[in-house]
């Protein structure tokens, strides 16, 4: 299940509700926000680098995220929902940074918005599924990667990624097929 | 998985550019139509799409775009866990107590130039202490009611606790009231006339069974 | 006004060695910065900065110690002492007036 990593530091708070942590964790317990950064630290690493497209910027993201996230867990009225809140927040800073790395994109790779991701021909031959999958995933435009990732990464619903991304539903509705039908046509060079 | 078709034909021989080209490939449907399904489990069973040669080799398709999915998730994941620790503790080191120190609560001092005290997060964590010590009980929000800044001020305490099934919660409850009183009575100087225990079992809340079964 | 900064730089030094005190805090303008810390707040922190901070008024001095303390005994108590050894530190020739001593219990350990 995403999310759930092998924990490195025994205590019973480890096998701790989510709402219990979030609970505690707002109330001031720092035991109970590590077992959080634990949990779904990973997740959102892997998160943030997909939104991001590389990795080059995902520990400073995924930190701040916590930061925010540990200052912030007061407002959280509803600590089941602790997962995709924390999700929430690091696609926003994900997204904050894309926004400040926009006007220093080479002006080659304009219509690039994924400038790691190079001609997609010259793949080496022996390409495993995963690789290709997150060399597509790579080449997809921003909202389209991020519609997909909230949905396949995060398991947001069709309505709350609306609300995330503050688009309308017919149009996430639209990028994510768009999204599905780009890794789809893709997939068939990977046979 | 019946091999309806053969396996060399093309993955999918439908357009993906427009609406109509997509349904003309697909017996009428669409691939996020498909998409659903499959999210449905393919039920219930859908004939138009089933009995479609098309649709199943888009769902294949699509089948086999979430296995890759699946599993560069793990791949992810089972990287992003295998990094030491420092990450952890780079968070943990940036992060500051004051966040959470909530109201001050005053303790007496005899010198005027004094002022003594202790925050509330400080008691709501020797609260959570106090649960800790105890088996087959977490300790979750507690939340001091009243004017704790004035000292000797009565006030009480809302405990939101879960407790692993199978235990006797009145006694449970009345166990952790004592421990907290007495923590509260040695430890800071508050007045407190009441402590409220909610408890909860453990297995109405839906991470946990998750949880266990990792251990 | 002189002030003999050395007196200063020894009480966390003392605060640490009253006997309860686990942990000391930074007490200075983490409670400004709190809300909006990002990580360069942080990072940009003086980690060699004293953790008893000291504001120096027109009036005099005021002292604020933020600590964590093993429950052996009663945080009254503890801070008590806490607040009794930075006065009698300061009351030492030389310093200017102390016209507050805060002392802040932020944190308690129960199994120490």
């Amino acid at each position: 299940m995403p999310g759930r990593v092998r924990e490195q530091v025994a205590s019973p708070l480890d096998a701790a509700a989510d709402q219990v942590l979030a609970d505690r964790a707002a109330d001031g317990d720092l035991r109970a926000f590590e077992v959080l950064v634990r949990r779904y630290g990973p997740l959102m690493r892997v998160y943030a680098t997909r939104v991001l497209g590389s990795n080059d910027e995902t520990d400073d993201v995924v930190q701040e995220s916590f930061i925010t996230a540990w200052q912030q867990l007061g407002t959280l009225e509803d600590g089941k929902a602790v997962k995709s809140w924390l999700m929430r927040i690091v696609g926003r800073k994900s997204i904050d940074r894309l926004r400040a790395r926009r006007p220093h994109v080479n002006i080659d790779d304009t219509d690039a918005p994924a400038p790691e991701s190079h001609a997609p021909h010259v793949l080496a031959e022996v390409e495993s599924e995963t690789e290709a999958l997150a060399r597509v995933l790579a080449g997809l435009p921003v909202d389209q990667r991020r519609c997909w990732t909230l949905r396949e990464l995060a398991e947001y619903s069709y309505g709350d990624i609306a609300v995330e991304l503050n688009l309308p539903l017919s149009t996430v509705r639209g990028l994510l097929a768009r999204a599905r039908k780009t890794l789809l046509r893709q997939m068939e060079d990977w046979r | 998985m019946t091999e309806r078709t053969p396996a060399n034909r093309r993955f999918f021989a439908f357009d993906l550019d427009s609406t109509e080209g997509e349904q003309a490939g697909l017996n009428g449907y669409t691939i996020e139509q498909l998409s659903d399904y499959l999210d449905r489990n393919r039920m219930p069973a859908d004939p138009g799409i089933d009995d479609s040669p098309d649709c199943e080799i888009a769902l294949r398709g699509l089948e086999r775009l979430r296995r890759a999915q699946r599993s560069l998730l793990e791949q992810d994941l089972e990287r992003e866990s295998r990094r030491d620790d420092s990450w952890v503790s780079s968070i943990l080191n940036n992060i500051t107590l004051e966040a959470h120190a909530g109201r001050e609560i005053p303790l007496a001092h005899p010198s005027p130039i004094a002022r003594l005290v202790v925050t509330e997060g400080a008691v709501r964590g020797m609260l959570r202490e106090t649960g800790d010590r105890m088996q087959n009980v977490f300790v979750g929000r507690c939340v001091l009611v009243g004017d704790v800044s004035v000292p000797g001020a009565p006030i009480s305490i809302r405990v939101d606790v879960t407790v692993f099934p199978g235990e006797n919660i009145p006694r449970l409850a009345d166990q952790l009231r004592d421990a907290m009183y007495a923590t509260l009575s040695k430890y800071t100087e508050l007045v407190v006339v009441a402590i409220d225990i909610t408890v909860s079992d453990l297995h109405s809340l839906p991470d946990a069974s998750a949880h266990e079964q990792e251990k | 006004m002189t002030t003999d900064v050395s007196s200063f730089d020894q009480l966390d030094a003392l605060v640490r060695r009253v006997p309860g005190v686990a942990a000391l805090y930074p007490a200075g303008s983490m409670v400004a910065t709190v809300v909006t810390a990002t990580l360069d707040a942080v990072a940009h922190r003086a980690p060699a900065a004293p953790l008893v901070h000291i504001e120096q008024r027109a009036d005099g001095v005021r002292v604020t110690a933020r600590i964590g303390i093993g429950a052996t005994k009663s945080s009254g108590d503890v801070s008590g002492r806490v607040h009794d050894v930075i006065a009698a530190h300061l009351e030492q020739g030389g310093n200017p007036p102390v016209v507050q001593i805060v002392v802040i219990v932020a944190s308690v350990w129960l199994n120490v």
